[in-house]
C-alpha cells in the first residue's frame, strides 16, 4: 500500500484521484444494484427507474478513470507497483461498469415483473444476489487493501454462485413447463438470475487484477487448484 | 455515499501487500553463464571515507547493464573502477574485494593499465572530443597502439563511424573539425573513438545526459546495436532510459548494491522496498 508519498505530490494526487473515482464507481454500482434489487422484491418502479438513471454516472467515471489512467501514464510513466496500480484501475473500470450494466437489466426486468402479479420465485433471485454482491464488494475490497487472501478467496466463491444459478434456472425452466401462463415473468427471472452470475464473473476478473496490482501476478486463466 | 467508500480510509494506511511468491533473488547473478566482469564484495575508499562497501556483482557478457541510484551512492566509483580510472584520483583506492575482467584480476600488479583501458573503452557524461578532425580523433587510438599504415587506418576509421551510426552524416567531412559537429554527433564520435581500438567492455557514464531527444534516441539505439558485440556497463539517471536500454540493472545506495537482476523485474516487481521507493520516485 501506499506507504510514504511520492516527492511529486502531483503523482501522489493523480494517484489518489485514480483510486477514488475508481472507488465511487463502485460505490454507485452497488448502491445501483441495491435499489435494482429493491425494486424488484418490493415491486417499487421508483427504485428501478432510480437505478437505470444511475447507470449514465458509472458510465461517466468509466471514461474518466480511462482518461485519468492514460494522463498518468503519459506525465509520469509509473513503474512497479504505480504501474500496477493504474493499469490495474483501467482493467477494473470495464468490470465495475458492467456489473452497472447488469443493475440496469434487472431494474428494466423488475419493472416488466412488476406490471404482473408477484411470482413467489422471485424469492429465488435473493439468495444469489447476497452471494454475487458480497462477491463484487469483496473483489473492490481487496483492491482497496492490497489482499491478495481476500482476492484468492473470491475465484471459488464464483463456482458456488455458477451452481446455485444453474439450479435456480432448473427450478424456474420447471415452473415454466408447469404453469406457461406465466412463462414471460419466469423468463425475466431467468434473466436476472443470468445477470448475478454474470456479476459474479466480474467480481473474479476484478479480484484477479487486484492479485496483480498487489502482488504482480497474474492468476487468470489457471485451472483452478493452481490459484487456491 | 455507500459503506464501500466510507469504509476505504483506515483500511488504506495500514495495508501491506504480500507478494504471492518471490520471483527472483535480491541480489544473485543474472545469468548462469560466467560473468564478463566480475566485481567481488569490493570495498572502495577516497583516503578514509569508504565510498563502497561490499560490492559483489556479475557483469553479462555482450548486454547491457545499468547502474542506477541517487547522486553519491557510489554508481559511477564503481564504474571508473572497472577501467582503473580511480588511480588517477590520490588517496583513491580498492580496500578490499577484486575485479576480474574475462577471468584476469585487473588490479593485479602485472596488468598494463593501458592496455586494460583499450580493452574497456570508457564514454563520459559530456562529450570529450579532441581538439582535431574527425578523423583524427578516431585514428588517434589506433596510432597509439602502433597501428599507421594508411589503409588500415581508413578501414577503422569508417567502420567505427558506421559502428557508431555517424558516418553517413561525416563521411563528406571527416577532415572537417570535431567541435563543429552537434552535441549528439560529438557523442557519438566518442564512442566511435571508444570503438576504435576494439575494446570488449563499453563504460558510459551518463551519456545522454547532455543530449536533446532525438540525439540521446540515436545513441539508445547505438547501444542496443552495440550489445550483440560488446559488453556495455551504463551509468543512467534517467530511469526510463535504464528500462530502455539495459537488459540489467543494479541499484545502489549508499555505497551499497541494493538489488540486481533483469531490468524487466525490477523496474515492475523490485524485491527489495529500497529500490522500489527510488524508482516511483518515493526516496526521502
Amino acid at each position: 500500500m501506499i506507504a510514504q508519498r511520492h516527492i511529486l505530490g502531483t503523482f501522489d494526487e493523480a494517484l489518489s484521484s485514480l483510486r477514488n473515482n475508481v472507488l465511487m464507481m463502485a460505490g454507485l454500482t452497488e448502491r445501483t444494484f441495491d435499489r435494482a434489487i429493491k425494486g424488484l422484491l418490493e415491486r417499487d418502479d421508483d427504485l428501478c427507474a432510480n437505478a437505470i438513471a444511475d447507470d449514465e454516472e458509472i458510465d461517466q467515471l468509466e471514461k474518466l478513470v480511462d482518461k485519468e489512467g492514460v494522463d498518468l501514464l503519459l506525465r509520469f510513466q509509473p513503474v512497479a507497483s504505480d504501474l500496477r496500480r493504474v493499469v490495474a484501475a483501467m482493467k477494473l473500470s470495464p468490470n465495475i461498469e458492467r456489473v452497472g450494466d447488469q443493475a440496469t437489466t434487472v431494474a428494466r426486468r423488475a419493472r416488466k415483473l412488476n406490471r404482473h402479479p408477484a411470482l413467489t420465485e422471485t424469492e429465488l433471485i435473493e439468495p444469489l444476489y447476497a452471494l454475487g454482491m458480497s462477491m463484487f464488494k469483496d473483489a473492490i475490497d481487496a483492491y482497496v487493501k492490497e489482499d491478495v487472501p481476500l482476492a484468492m478467496a473470491i475465484i471459488p466463491r464464483d463456482e458456488e454462485l455458477d451452481e446455485m444459478n444453474a439450479t435456480v434456472q432448473r427450478q424456474l425452466i420447471e415452473r415454466m413447463a408447469q404453469d406457461p401462463d406465466q412463462l414471460r415473468g419466469y423468463l425475466n427471472l431467468i434473466f436476472i438470475a443470468r445477470c448475478m452470475e454474470r456479476v459474479g464473473d466480474h467480481a473474479t476478473n476484478i479480484a484477479e487484477d487486484a492479485v496483480y496490482a498487489a502482488a504482480a501476478e497474474d492468476i487468470r486463466h489457471q485451472p483452478f487448484a493452481e490459484t487456491s | 455515499m455507500v459503506s464501500l467508500i466510507e469504509e476505504m480510509p483506515d483500511t488504506l494506511a495500514q495495508h501491506q501487500p504480500e507478494p504471492v511468491q518471490q520471483i527472483a533473488e535480491s541480489v544473485g547473478p543474472a545469468s548462469e553463464v560466467a560473468p564478463m566482469i566480475d566485481i567481488a564484495n569490493v570495498d572502495f575508499v577516497y583516503g578514509s571515507h569508504q565510498v563502497l562497501h561490499n560490492v559483489t556483482l556479475p557483469v553479462p557478457a555482450r548486454a547491457v547493464t545499468a547502474f542506477i541510484g541517487p547522486s553519491g551512492c557510489g554508481k559511477t566509483t564503481l564504474l571508473r573502477c572497472i577501467n582503473r580510472m580511480n588511480d588517477l584520483i590520490d588517496n583513491a583506492r580498492i580496500s578490499g574485494g577484486s575485479i576480474h575482467l574475462d577471468g584476469v584480476d585487473i588490479n593485479a600488479s602485472n596488468v598494463d593499465v593501458v592496455d586494460l583501458r583499450r580493452r574497456v573503452g570508457m564514454v563520459f557524461q559530456k562529450s570529450n572530443p579532441f581538439p582535431k578532425s574527425i578523423y583524427d580523433n578516431i585514428s588517434y587510438g589506433l596510432r597509439l597502439a602502433g597501428i599507421t599504415k594508411r589503409a588500415r587506418v581508413d578501414e577503422a576509421v569508417e567502420k567505427s563511424l558506421r559502428a557508431a551510426a555517424l558516418w553517413d552524416e561525416v563521411k563528406d567531412r571527416l577532415d572537417a573539425n570535431a567541435f563543429g559537429l552537434s552535441g549528439g554527433q560529438q557523442q557519438r564520435l566518442c564512442i566511435a573513438r571508444a570503438l576504435a581500438v576494439e575494446p570488449e567492455v563499453i563504460l558510459m557514464d551518463e551519456p545522454c545526459s547532455a543530449l536533446d531527444p532525438i540525439a540521446t534516441a540515436k545513441v539508445e539505439e547505438l547501444i542496443h546495436q552495440l550489445k550483440a558485440d560488446y559488453t556495455i556497463v551504463i551509468v543512467t539517471h534517467n530511469m526510463q532510459q535504464a528500462g530502455r536500454c539495459s537488459d540489467h540493472t543494479a541499484f545502489f545506495y549508499l555505497g551499497r548494491l541494493i538489488e540486481f537482476g533483469p531490468t524487466g523485474l525490477i523496474f515492475s516487481n523490485p524485491r527489495e522496498r529500497k529500490t522500489e521507493d527510488y524508482i516511483t520516485g518515493r526516496f526521502g
